[in-house]
């Protein structure tokens, strides 16, 4: 029996990074190199007049200026808006219009700001309800010329995409006199990642092929966006990725890469470019502000007959991931709970702010955050049990999710009762005096994993030890440098630490589709998984010519092929692999996965890249605070998930991913925001302002890992690191609404937030306006057509 | 311009301007990476190192105001082929490391403490903390790694980088 599995093995890069002997991207210096600068937009919106490079290429040590006619094209997610420099317009605060590589970073950075631009500015869109707004200009007029890059929504002006849902007959059900109609409103603000390894790139080239050294999350992904915007082939460029210092989703897609790439192109030498931290705050790929309404039908029994929503994602300047992200609001805010008929309209809308991105459980914690204080609300309303409403509606196998997808397995009432008995066993403090107010919740949350393309490869190597090859890079969560290689450890009944993990390499590893979304445990764990599957066949056959038996006959077992029933005929497996070097040739293996594509029941889901999920992952969070009724502060006193992870692997990794995604959550919760000025700059421009949770800030989470619901996994695991931060805003919100025995509609929930609420001070209740309140009103597609194909 | 100082005890020559912050001189000419410059404002703590047995944010202090000086950074905390310093055992033990970027100046804060404090509690190991941001960890296995350090085993490595 392997140990591989369920035990906490420690991790292969801790000591390096102990050490302080990691090289990440920012610490790799070739000696040789340019450093390279951008010049930013110091407006949010406005027409570049004239734009003089020439000065920036007689500064001192300068070696190539680039800007928008050097990377024509555009690049994006699902819509090709973007381009890599701003041509023309300009879009937002920050927004890049050259860039400049010199022999060091003060001369880059000299020449950048020598660079002469005349803009003719133009009061910027900075709201969703500006871009919204009755005769509000366009910011992209062309937007009907864009590219397509993957699937198709209906888009209109200022609404970059659109996802709607229709399933059943919601008018109908609205219009029933036994039901009880409630409404509510949520407000979510932006939060940055904030990886404390900032965007950082170095770019040569090297037998006419561009070598990208940079720290992403999604190698293959900036492999061909670079391509894109320079014009060549993808198979011309090469990225490789050291250890990354964080990305919370904020290095998914492709950023600086492009800039150094064609600096180095230019100037003939290797060049670096890194983001400042004051760049990193204005223009970090946040997880998008939100605004939604969401309305129910509920009966006196407790039944949910419909349910109504209206989703605004802020994308900024360009889509990016918001469009995907429109239509996760589907899984996720129509999620968890049986609907007997749902309707739905998603829009991201263009603002002239920074773009944003993909930040862990991306728009899966705010619609989260505001289906259980919309799921509070009804309780409240009519006057149910929060907890038995929950236990009631949860989605059960064989229920419909919305849209129209069947569910297998009974999960997340199974975890509700967990949640009940971990309360019961947990220590749980109490506020510490009569001035502080009590609140508490129960949270449900249905986030999904990313599954899509991976491939692997595993060599048998001559002294019986394995080296994995993949484009997978490890971002902190450990599961490129842990999980993955205890999964192949498995297959070969060999130790954690005779499997060698080659790092991230485009020209070494097969396709991956990025780690993120919680997708690499499952996907390159399945594909890693084949390929150690398939060493392990041609070790048995190569072994059984050893051993004169048939290889069906034969098992490994630690470090030794085995034949079954007879421990004294063996080989070990550096004997196997040796006598392959001589005999057929060394063994490798390769492995490739995808998920299945679910999309759903026909006609319901429109402008939706997933249409349905191919492996749901679910979460129950409860949470204590204490709300000091003077000044609106929130301490929480202790903290309850129970996470379904498919099967833990290694407990111990989960326990830590969960500790650092629910503070990560509270920081979201509590206080962290990125705001705007009036010029479209942030004003968080640093650690000072932009505040992240410290050490005093956290509270230690009481954790249940759920086992055994059905995954496509390899042995069954689900993704772990993406969804502890999904239910922390709902379970938060929830509490202190619960506290403070007011309607909690908004985070961050910050010390004069929660005053203003109870005080009842004017203007502390959110309101909407700008957030359509009917359906066929609201959205940009053709209502009449979604409504006569969607299933009744 | 020329200055001298000690770095984990060589004494060292570098050539940079005196304003130049000691986290750059540190990264760029002397190539000691473990180092980070995350924030460049001391609000981040990833660039903590000893100044003369302080512990210190170095991306605020100018190189001018350091000649003569000893410090002391993550890379000498263990011996390159040594054992790791308890609190570096600690932490892998515990299993606290993640992305890894926030450790060497976590390091140097808790090694401060516990050149202090030789069984700090909870709040003590907090507030060590309040000037080194991690991102990943929640904290709480920091903590733990701390309050589990069995002072008893070998006290005379209990000083790390502080030495």
């Amino acid at each position: 029996m392997s140990d591989s599995i369920g035990k906490n093995h420690p991790r292969r890069d801790a000591e390096d990074k102990l050490r302080g002997r990691t090289m990440f991207t920012v610490d790799t210096d070739t000696g040789l190199m340019l450093h390279a600068a951008l010049r930013r937009s110091e407006v949010p919106s406005g027409r570049i007049v004239s734009m003089n490079l020439e000065p920036a290429r007689q500064m001192p040590g300068v070696r190539a200026v680039v800007s928008a006619p050097d990377a024509p094209g555009m690049y994006g997610v699902m819509v090709a808006d973007h381009p890599l420099f701003a041509v023309d317009e300009i879009r937002y605060y920050g927004e890049p219009l050259a860039a400049v590589a010199a022999e060091t970073i003060e001369q880059a950075q000299a020449a950048a700001e020598a660079i002469e631009v005349i803009i003719e500015e133009r009061p910027p869109l900075l709201t969703m309800a500006e871009a919204l707004a009755h005769g509000a200009p366009e910011l992209h007029p062309d937007w009907r010329d864009y590219e397509l890059l993957a699937g198709e929504g209906a888009r209109k002006g200022n609404v970059s995409w659109e996802s709607t849902v229709v399933r059943g007959d919601v008018d109908g059900a609205f219009a029933r006199d036994d039901v009880t109609i409630v409404e509510t409103l949520f407000r979510s603000g932006r939060q940055n990642q904030t990886p404390l390894e900032p965007r950082a790139v170095i770019a040569h080239v090297e037998r006419d092929r561009v070598v990208i050294t940079t720290s992403t999350q999604f190698p293959w992904s900036v492999k061909s966006g670079v391509a894109r915007m320079l014009g060549i082939q993808p198979a011309d460029v090469r990225v490789l990725v050291p250890a990354v210092g964080g990305g919370f989703g904020m290095k998914w897609e492709m950023s600086l890469e492009p800039f150094a790439a064609l600096l180095a192109r230019d100037s003939g030498q290797p060049v670096k470019l890194v983001n400042s931290r004051q760049e990193e705050m204005q223009t970090a790929l946040c997880r998008e502000n939100a605004e939604i309404r969401i309305r129910s039908a509920v009966t006196a029994s407790g039944e949910i007959v419909g349910r109504e929503g209206f989703v605004l994602l802020d994308c900024g300047a360009y889509s990016g991931e918001q469009p995907f992200l429109a239509s996760m609001v589907t899984h996720t805010l129509f999620g968890s709970y049986k609907l007997g008929s749902a309707r739905l309209v998603s829009q991201a809308i263009y603002t002239n702010t920074p773009p944003n991105g993909a930040f862990r459980a991306c728009c899966g914690t705010y619609c989260v955050a505001a289906l259980e204080r919309h799921t509070d609300e009804i309780c409240a309303q009519l006057d149910f049990d929060r907890y038995e409403f929950r236990r009631q509606n949860v989605l059960g196998d064989g229920d419909l999710g919305p849209t129209g997808d069947v569910f297998e397995g009974d999960v997340l009432g199974p975890m509700l009762e967990e949640m009940v008995a971990l309360r019961e066993r947990s220590t749980r403090h109490q506020p510490a005096n009569d001035r502080l107010l009590y609140g508490t919740s129960t949270t449900v949350g249905t986030w999904f994993i990313l599954v899509g393309p991976s491939a692997a490869t595993v060599n048998l190597n001559p002294d019986g030890t394995a080296t994995l090859v993949t484009a997978g890079v490890e971002i902190g969560s450990g599961s490129t440098m842990q999980a993955i290689p205890q999964i192949v450890a498995d297959v070969l009944q060999i130790p954690i630490s005779d499997v060698t993990v080659r790092e991230a390499d485009t020209d070494a590893g097969g396709y991956d589709g990025g780690v993120g979304g919680g997708r690499t445990t499952v996907s390159l764990g399945a594909a890693g998984s084949r390929a150690a599957a398939e060493v392990k066949r041609k070790m048995l056959e190569v072994a059984a010519d050893m051993l004169e038996a048939a290889p069906g006959d034969l098992k490994l077992e630690d470090g030794n092929v085995v034949v079954d029933g007879i421990p004294s005929l063996s080989v070990t497996i550096k004997e196997v692999a040796a006598h392959a070097q001589s005999n057929g040739g060394p063994i490798s293996g390769s492995g490739s996965f995808t998920g299945t594509g679910n999309v759903g029941m026909v006609g319901c889901a429109a402008g939706h890249y997933i249409g349905a999920l191919d492996l749901p992952v679910f979460a129950v969070h409860e949470c204590d605070v204490a709300v000091d009724r003077d000044t609106g502060h929130v301490t929480v006193l202790d903290y309850r998930v129970v996470q379904d992870v498919g099967r833990a692997i290694n407990p111990r990794a989960i326990l830590g991913q969960v500790q650092g995604g629910v503070i990560q959550g509270l920081g979201y919760a509590l206080h962290e925001e990125v705001t705007f000025d009036h010029l479209g700059k942030s004003h968080q421009q640093g650690f000072e302002t932009y505040r992240v949770p410290l050490a005093g800030d956290a509270v230690p989470v009481q954790l249940e890992v759920y086992e055994g619901a059905p995954s496509m996994g390899p042995l069954g695991v689900k993704g772990a690191g993406e969804v502890p931060i999904l239910n922390v805003a709902a379970a938060v919100s929830c509490a202190v609404a619960d506290a403070i025995g007011r309607t909690v509609s908004e985070i961050p929930l910050t010390p004069p937030r929660v005053l203003g609420l109870i005080l009842e001070r004017d203007g502390a209740d959110v309101e909407l306006p700008h957030v359509a309140t009917v359906w066929r009103d609201a959205v940009v597609a053709d209502a009449q057509q979604l409504l006569a194909v969607a299933p009744r | 311009m020329t200055t001298e100082l000690t770095v984990n005890g060589n004494l060292r020559r570098v050539h940079n301007p005196p304003m130049t912050p000691l986290a750059r001189v540190l990264r760029e000419d002397l190539h000691l990476t473990g180092t980070k410059l995350a924030c460049g404002e001391g609000f981040c703590g990833s660039c903590t190192v000893f100044v003369d047995g302080d512990a210190k944010a170095s991306c605020l202090i100018a190189l001018g105001t350091v000649a003569g000086s000893s410090v002391r950074t993550v890379e000498s905390m263990a011996s390159p082929r040594g054992p790791l310093a308890p609190v570096q055992q600690a932490m892998k033990d515990m299993d606290a490391v993640q992305c890894g970027m926030c450790f060497p100046g976590v390091l140097a804060s808790l090694t401060a403490l516990l050149d202090e404090v030789s069984h700090p509690d909870r709040q003590q190991v907090e507030g060590a903390l309040v000037g080194n941001i991690c991102r990943c960890t929640g904290y709480e296995r920091i903590v733990q790694a701390v309050l589990g350090i069995d002072r008893t085993a070998n006290p005379a490595d209990q000083t790390g980088a502080g030495a």
